[in-house]
């Protein structure tokens, strides 16, 4: 049952940041600075493939101001992995990059670093960096990448195959041929970048010790730490790196180790000084984006509409590193394509290819939405072609409350609503009105799609597998209030908020009497980084057992106080009462003060003494590991409005329904919806990072070219529909939402096409172009 | 060659030396400690820098601080009376229409400039009088909401 007696969780509470936010933001990252910083910039290569035969530095360094200079040479040459979701030097990742290598793999590559006293000088000192490049034979195109004879990009890996994973269950052949339909489809997702808005920025100090205290715009404060340390060869305890109170934006992206971080550390080492490197937009824009992928889907139909084979291949441009293609292929394919519907057989075969594109990174779903696009496409087309409701059809396939998880029968699936989902959004959309395909009449032809993401996103897997264990502080003050410390990141979520209101909840506070409090590596347990759509799951649950143990601990000193039994208190809205008698009452803040007093208190009758029993700092702490990363489960309903004639589509209207457990704030749960959409419909119809076929530059390296959606390309109807099934591992029976927003727009656009003209494009984006040519227009 | 200039922020006159190619941007963030206008894109593409120069929003990376000279400049830091919120700001607040919060202060300028000519705006020009302005986090429905919400008070 889920508990309805809660005073702050469901509550449409204020974010406590946004009154800082929109007086100016002092707390963002880019705003830090210390006194006598330097400014570092890295001169970065016009080529995208070339050894670096020599580098003169001379001219740079005698430029007035130019602090340091750094080349290959002056670097730590340990290979090394930005993905954060496993230690650094872990069997089975992949580690090609360097913080400054003599081989240039993509345009834009660093290869020096200068620091100056001011931007301008540093970027003049760029300018006076003599580099000798032997250009090599460069290759964009991943099928030509593993084409004989194309460029060896890293030494040794053959064809520039990275990977060649694969799974199977049953004969998928057998399947095929128990099939009374077979569908086939090719369905290709592009280059999209997240555009979180704050730039990457980081300030670097090392002591004289070389110890290196770390500013910076990272979503995750121990992988900083960790990723520093290895690539500079240091221990863990050589590096401390200090939170932001918040982060304008990542979407994934600033997960990741990124260059700036070691170069402005090295930059510290050698100068002595505080070294700040902020991104241009044109860097951010090149330090990582959603892998491309092209997906071939068969699957084999019975009659009655379910399935007796699924086959699936992957091919996955990597970039010019391994960074996350080998990981993000594999949830992609588990989570992604493959097991959110049933079927007795499956294949799947992936291909993680080399080219000399810019670096691949996390984005929001981390896989699922270039899944996601060609799985609920090619239902789409099974149901228009044989009949079947799309809705009837998805639950006929999907698992079911109580289900075992594939991977061990043990773990089960406690809370699942998908049929909630997809019965409340057909009926909120007005589902079975929807007009036949192709059936619209005039120029502008409107249509009503849908698409689902049935089961696990990203980290919600089922089962705790990654490096991800949560940890957090409560330490209660002497006027009643607490605070709340944990190392995860707020990177606009909310995040903080929803901790807050979970601590409050369960310490028996007011919401505005928990404040978060933050930290650094070096006083904060460890926490995964903000990704996986995990923080108000795995780091709502550390919160809620730290508050439970300065509960415990506070009542066990109102117990002496108040000469009563522990298990006969009860606190609510900042007072400890004796269950059953509410006038035998004493309020937190008094339980704290007497706490945290001296030894003799004067109180009415005069001086008496108190005990050491009582004494010290009520306080919780707990680091735990999150017990089922549950799955939720998602369906979206969009109707779109398609001009024949100029191709152009206009999103008109958004159903979202979303299993999530519990709703934590209602605003907060909207705002990722919302913000998923603009990003969804981005994905579908606008955004593509596109470069120079020559030369391999970034052409949409600002956001003149680089188009996203405005507030006029946005729905004005955008509905959300929170079911919550209250998952029993969850704080108060909370599991995720994050991701899943991004995972189904795409599709659920892409089908609503289809209603409206009965053209079906399976790639993305989907552009006027790609219309009108489908339309036999152009 | 840096220039001595006289720029007036917020009712405030300073007098400061910056160099003939230096945005109003960095001088308000870098000179001037104003750190409400932000640096999204440096290239007019965002609006996160949005400040008012004689009562107009501008992109201030796209204006040299030279020619903002003997012009009104109002930035975040400048509205609100007495320690109280301006009302566009109280409803950012209210209407959760804040998420990672970089393009809020450029969101508010903008939205203060739409209001200030339009007092009752409709939803599509809300729309449009924003579309100058990125927002990544919000899909800018919490935001249009706040504006309505300040137009109605």
């Amino acid at each position: 049952m889920l508990m309805t007696n809660l005073n702050v969780v469901g509550k449409r509470v204020l974010r406590q940041d946004a009154y800082e936010k929109v007086v100016g933001g002092k707390g963002f990252p880019v705003n830090f600075s210390l006194p006598g910083m330097l400014h570092g910039k890295m001169l970065r290569s016009p080529y995208p493939h070339a050894r670096i035969l020599r580098i003169d530095t001379s001219r740079a360094e005698q430029l007035p101001g130019v602090k340091a200079v750094m080349t290959p040479k002056d670097v730590p040459q340990i290979p090394f992995n930005p993905i954060f979701f496993m230690p650094a030097g872990s069997m089975g990742i992949h580690r090609d990059m360097l913080i400054l290598s003599d081989t240039v793999r993509f345009a834009g590559q660093p290869v020096a670093a200068v620091a100056a006293t001011t931007v301008a000088i540093a970027e003049q000192a760029l300018q006076l960096i003599d580099v000798e490049y032997e250009e090599l034979l460069a290759v964009f195109d991943p099928e030509e990448a593993m084409k004989e004879g194309a460029p060896e990009i890293h030494v040794g890996v053959k064809n520039n195959i990275r990977d060649t994973p694969s799974f199977s269950a049953g004969d998928v052949e057998a399947g095929f041929k128990d099939a009374d339909y077979i569908f086939e489809g090719t369905y290709e997702t592009q280059r999209v970048h997240t555009c979180y808005m704050e730039p990457r920025v980081c300030v670097s100090d090392t002591d004289s010790n070389g110890h290196i205290t770390i500013y910076s715009s990272i979503g995750h404060l121990f992988g900083l730490r960790e990723r520093m340390a290895y690539v500079l060869g240091l221990p863990v305890s050589k590096v401390t790196a200090v939170q932001a109170p918040y982060v304008g934006g990542s979407f994934g992206s600033k997960i990741d180790f990124a260059y700036i971080e070691a170069l402005s550390a090295l930059l510290s080492a050698k100068t002595r000084k505080p070294v700040r490197f902020e991104h241009t937009r044109y860097e951010d824009f090149i330090c990582n984006a959603r892998h491309p992928m092209k997906v071939h889907l068969k699957t084999g139909i019975k009659k009655d509409g379910t399935f007796t084979a699924r086959y699936a291949s992957t091919l996955c441009d990597t970039s010019a590193y391994s960074t996350h293609g080998p990981e993000v292929i594999l949830v992609h394919a588990y989570f992604g394509l493959m097991l959110g519907y049933r079927s007795p057989h499956m294949k799947w075969e992936g291909t993680v290819v080399f080219t000399n594109n810019m670096p691949g990174g996390a984005f929001r779903g981390y896989g699922a939405p270039q899944a996601a696009f060609a799985v609920e496409s090619q239902i789409d087309e099974i149901c228009d072609k044989l009949g079947f409701d799309p809705i009837e059809f998805r639950l006929k396939n999907t698992p079911r409350q109580g289900d075992p998880h594939p991977f061990n029968p043990e773990w089960k699936l406690n809370s699942y609503a998908l049929d909630e989902c997809l019965n409340k959004g057909a009926e909120r959309m007005g589902w079975s009105q929807r007009a036949k395909t192709g059936s619209a009449s005039g120029a502008k032809k409107r249509g009503i799609g849908m698409a689902a993401h049935p089961l696990w996103v990203s980290g919600c897997v089922g089962f705790p597998d990654i490096y991800e264990h949560s940890g957090a502080i409560i330490r209660l003050n002497v006027d009643g209030t607490a605070y709340l410390s944990s190392a995860t990141m707020d990177i606009g979520s909310g995040q903080n908020t929803t901790l807050c209101q979970i601590a409050a909840e369960e310490l028996g506070l007011a919401f505005d009497s928990v404040r978060m409090a933050p930290g650094n590596t070096d006083n904060l347990p460890f926490d995964a980084p903000t990704h996986a759509s995990r923080v108000t799951y795995s780091s709502g649950n550390a919160v809620k057992v730290a508050a439970a143990d300065a509960k415990k601990n506070l009542l066990e000193v109102a117990a002496t106080v108040m000469e009563a039994n522990v298990a006969d208190l009860e606190v609510r809205d900042g007072m400890i009462t004796v269950k059953g008698s509410p006038a035998q009452a004493m309020s937190v803040a008094d339980v704290v003060k007497r706490a945290e007093s001296p030894f003799m208190v004067i109180g009415a009758q005069g001086p008496a003494p108190t005990t050491l029993k009582e004494k010290g700092t009520i306080m919780g702490i707990s680091s735990v590991a999150p017990p089922a990363n549950a799955s939720p489960a998602v369906a979206e309903f969009v109707e779109v409005e398609v001009d024949t004639e100029t191709g152009q589509v206009k999103v008109l209207r958004a159903v979202y329904a979303h299993d999530l457990g519990r709703v934590v704030n209602p605003a907060a749960a909207e705002g990722q919806v919302e913000g998923g959409l603009q990003q969804g419909i981005g994905f579908a119809l606008m955004e593509k990072m596109l470069f120079d076929p020559e030369t391999g530059a970034c052409l949409t390296s600002d956001f003149l070219d680089y188009k996203m959606p405005t507030a006029v390309e946005m729905p004005s109807k955008i509905e959300c529909i929170f079911i919550e099934s209250n998952e029993p591992t969850g704080p108060f029976g909370a599991k995720s939402l994050a991701e899943a927003c991004l995972i189904v727009p795409a599709p659920a656009i892409a089908n609503a096409i289809y209603n409206a003209i009965g053209v079906r494009i399976r790639s993305l984006p989907i552009t006027p172009e790609k219309i009108l040519a489908a339309l036999g227009k152009l | 060659m840096k220039q001595l200039i006289s720029l007036e922020v917020n009712g405030d006159t300073h007098e400061i030396a910056v160099e003939a190619d230096a945005t109003l941007l960095s001088v308000l963030r870098d000179n001037l400690g104003l750190i409400g206008a932000k640096r999204g894109c440096d290239s007019g593409g965002c609006g996160c820098c949005t400040v008012h120069v004689d009562g107009k929003a501008v992109y201030s990376c796209m204006m040299y601080a030279l020619s903002a000279q003997g012009q009104e400049i109002v930035t975040i830091e400048g509205l609100g009376t007495e320690g109280k919120l301006d009302p566009v700001q109280d409803t950012f607040v209210k209407e959760g229409a804040v998420q990672c919060g970089y393009c809020t202060c450029g969101m508010i300028m903008t939205a203060k400039q739409l209001l200030h000519d339009d007092p009752h705006p409709d939803e599509h020009a809300i729309r449009h009088g924003i579309a100058g302005n990125l927002c990544r986090c919000t899909g800018y429905h919490k935001i249009v909401e706040a504006i309505k919400t300040a137009a109605d008070n």
